[in-house]
């Protein structure tokens, strides 16, 4: 365990996905709280909530950063120092952050810890170097920004600084996108995003005052990103000395954010052992990556400036290779697991468990019945279910499925 | 009032300096390609206005509000370095890498600094003034401020404020060139315009513009306050920007707009709003309500409360039981003798508990946080309904 790699650090978008996320191998999680984050549609963190997921994170030595990066009202700031007040109780161990009027409430009723988030699209040397001197500690860049350029940023301002490695992408630079505060009444940059840049536009070329023209219109999802995908590009972010390694998407499922978080924090394990990536799991790590629901992956702006290939010009819809069955209850020994199920399945029907550690292990449903025994032809999502016992499953495991072959 | 406006062209200024009159207070925003965002101005083209106005003795500003990665922001500085800064009354700078490098290099030269995304708060607007102390001109602010914020703002910051008046309202900035690949007949222009429309969206013809910078795209309708020019100067807001660099606006306005900016006027005339192609909206500058809905964008009655907390029904089977999954240490020390239970669609319930088991069917006292409990049935209870503690 020699070599230095990259924090992970995975989204968690309510406390079982926490849960999920450390289990299945992220060194940090980041969180919000029912307000000032940007997912409005979330689950988010109770207080309690936020409390048991600080000491289940940290009880495994995992860190919890806690997002304040909406762009505040004054009517929204007012509401700040309470739950600072909370954050600094519970020793959380930094905030995003992505405006200065919270940045200096922070300061003002806090030492918590300050990472500027990539809300704030800091792109530059120059910019870093003024965040910096406002009190960030931790410097998300805009995902605009190459390996290389993060480099230079570190090397010359010495703060620590955060990249995106996977996750979906905005095609705008993040915090200067307000289509949907006009076109649908909702604030963008307060957790309202309305995601219209992944709509199909007819573009016309020739009335672009008017839009009148119907002919020689070209039908496109011209500003919809694909996904982007870094596990090619490790090596290039560990020899930058990136600090943090940032997982996109508290709003996706358990299956992300379990998945993710155990390729990466297997690939990273791996290099820390061996000091590079030349594994025979490389294949199948990227391989895992394809079975959660995703866009088609590119690596964006990491190694060169983002170009037309990283544009998805297609309708968004599910290509999923496997889809999460349920997340695992209890494992009674030698006698049942209990799944909360996520997506049917039947008798005879193989699933995959994910252990937290090591490849997957395939499971035969010989039996399938509801908690009070009775057999059923066909689990139904948001139902718990008997399935038989497998050996070495453990609660929060996830279950799939194969639905293509 | 001032009038903030662009001049792009040599033509553009003679213009404007035909039209102009005595009275009429004003400053010019001149950019060039490689600095500003939508300027079609060449360095050159720039330095021949800059001449120009030195000559005439004009106030002009210089605009930087481009967006750069570090490998393009090192070009951007070299442009700047080269520009006789001087010649200019102040700078105008977004980037807060742009805002930075100023501050450091060029401590003499004023700044009017671009808060127009986000910066919603006094406190953070006050903030960058105490950060840029008097090398702060002004403070331009953002157009999703509504009249009683800007009216706080004014009263509560040092530094003058300036807002926009008229003009296009930028909603996307991205520096992913994302037309030429639809259109390859147009990537031999440095700059491309189009419109795009949406069938998911009920609006039709967001104006469009690619150029070395990226992507915008703007609002189907335009912004214009200059019916409300006497109720913002009464909240001593004195700089209003008027960008008339799109839709031969410069030809079509420029006129009205001195006369109404030097008061000759005081609005402009139908026939003159006639010709602006798309429809002018006073955007948020009476109320900003963007985060009314977001109460609807989940379910509060899905949501635990934290007080008396003890699980959520994840399971029903009908005329049996309920499988509830504690998430609290409620039952730690005994199980409850009730509970009080809210659905997804807001019933109230209060159920007995003459019974708790184990999955394995086994009766218990006492159960923890994260365990699966069965509890007697009750009628209309669903998944997802939340179950707390029934205080007597």
């Amino acid at each position: 365990m020699g070599h230095w790699t990259p924090e992970l650090l995975s989204p968690a978008g309510s406390l079982e996905k926490l849960k999920v996320s450390v289990l299945y191998g992220a060194d940090a999680v980041y969180l919000g709280g029912q307000k000032f984050g940007l997912r409005q549609a979330s689950d988010n963190f109770t207080y309690e909530e936020l409390a048991e997921g600080v000491e289940f994170a940290h009880s495994r030595g995992a860190l919890v950063y806690v997002v304040l990066n909406s762009f505040l009202h004054d009517k929204d700031l007012a509401e700040l120092p309470e739950f600072l007040a909370l954050l600094s109780e519970l020793k959380v161990d930094a905030v995003i952050v992505s405006d200065l009027g919270v940045i200096s409430t922070i300061k003002k009723h806090s030492n918590l810890v300050i990472h500027l988030s990539t809300q704030a699209s800091c792109l530059n040397v120059e910019s870093a170097k003024l965040w910096q001197q406002m009190g960030a500690q931790r410097i998300v860049l805009g995902r605009e920004v190459t390996i290389k350029e993060a480099a230079k940023i570190k090397q010359a301002t010495g703060l620590e600084i955060e990249m995106f490695v996977h996750g979906s992408m905005c095609m705008a630079y993040s915090g200067n996108c307000v289509i949907s505060n006009y076109t649908q009444g909702r604030d963008s940059n307060r957790g309202g995003c309305a995601h219209s840049c992944r709509f199909e536009y007819s573009i016309d070329f020739n009335g672009a005052t008017s839009g009148s023209s119907e002919e020689a219109n070209k039908k496109a999802y011209f500003m919809s990103s694909k996904d982007l995908e870094g596990i090619r590009l490790l090596p290039e972010f560990i020899e930058a000395k990136i600090d943090s390694l940032k997982v996109e998407g508290r709003n996706k499922s358990h299956h992300y954010a379990g998945t993710i978080s155990k390729v990466y924090g297997d690939a990273l394990r791996y290099y820390r052992e061996h000091g590079n990536f030349l594994s025979s799991d490389m294949l199948l790590w990227e391989e895992e990556l394809r079975k959660v629901s995703h866009r088609d992956y590119s690596t964006g702006s990491l190694a060169t400036y983002a170009g037309e290939d990283t544009i998805y010009n297609q309708r968004e819809h599910d290509d999923n290779e496997f889809v999460v069955s349920g997340i695992v209850l209890e494992a009674a020994r030698d006698q049942h697991l209990l799944v909360d199920v996520k997506s049917a399945f039947h008798p005879g029907d193989i699933l995959e468990v994910m252990p937290f550690k090591g490849p997957t292990t395939k499971l035969r449903v010989d039996f399938l019945k509801t908690l009070s025994g009775v057999d059923l032809v066909k689990s139904k999502p948001g139902s718990v279910v008997k399935i038989p016992f497998l050996p070495g499953a453990e609660k929060f495991n996830l279950i799939r499925k194969a639905v293509r072959v | 009032m001032k009038l903030m406006t662009y001049i792009e062209s040599a033509a553009e200024l003679e213009t404007f300096l035909k039209y102009k009159n005595a009275e009429l207070d004003y400053e010019l925003i001149l950019g060039c390609d490689a600095l500003s965002r939508y300027s079609k101005t060449t360095i050159d083209e720039l330095l021949t206005l800059v001449n120009l106005a030195v000559k005439d003795n004009l106030p002009v500003v210089l605009e930087w509000d481009a967006l750069y990665q570090e490998e393009r922001f090192q070009k951007a500085k070299a442009v700047i370095d080269h520009l006789p800064l001087h010649d200019f009354k102040a700078i105008r700078v977004q980037d807060p890498g742009a805002i930075h490098y100023i501050k450091t290099q060029f401590p003499w030269m004023k700044m009017q600094v671009i808060l127009e995304n986000g910066n919603h708060n006094l406190e953070g607007l006050k903030k960058w003034e105490e950060y840029l102390g008097d090398q702060c001109e002004r403070l331009v602010l953002s157009n999703e401020l509504s009249k009683e914020m800007l009216k706080d703002y004014a009263r509560e910051l040092k530094t003058p404020i300036e807002i926009q008046a008229f003009g296009r309202i930028l909603l996307f900035y991205s520096p992913r060139l994302l037309l030429s690949p639809l259109e390859k007949e147009q990537m031999r222009k440095s700059t491309i315009e189009a419109s795009g429309s949406s069938e998911e969206s009920p609006h039709t013809g967001f104006p469009l513009i690619e150029n070395q910078h990226g992507t915008f795209m703007f609002n189907v309708k335009d912004l214009s306050l200059l019916d409300h020019l006497k109720e913002i100067e009464e909240m001593s807001i004195h700089c209003l920007r008027v960008d008339m660099r799109f839709d031969n606006c410069f030809s079509n306005y420029l006129n009205a707009m001195i006369d109404l900016f030097s008061g000759k006027i005081t609005e402009i005339s139908p026939e003159v709003k006639k010709l602006h192609p798309r429809p002018l909206i006073k955007g948020f500058y009476n109320i900003n309500k963007t985060d009314v809905l977001f109460t609807k964008l989940k379910n509060k009655r899905t949501q635990r409360q934290d007080q008396n907390y003890v699980g959520e029904i994840v399971d029903v089977e009908r005329d049996q039981q309920l499988a509830l999954l504690i998430k609290t240490e409620a039952f730690k020390e005994g199980v409850a003798s009730s509970v009080f239970m809210i659905t997804p669609e807001g019933k109230e319930k209060t159920l007995s508990l003459p019974w708790v088991k184990m999955s394995t069917g086994e009766s218990i006292n006492s159960a923890g946080k994260n365990d699966l409990v069965l509890i007697p049935y009750i009628n209309g209870v669903t998944v997802k309904t939340q179950v707390y503690l029934t205080i007597p």
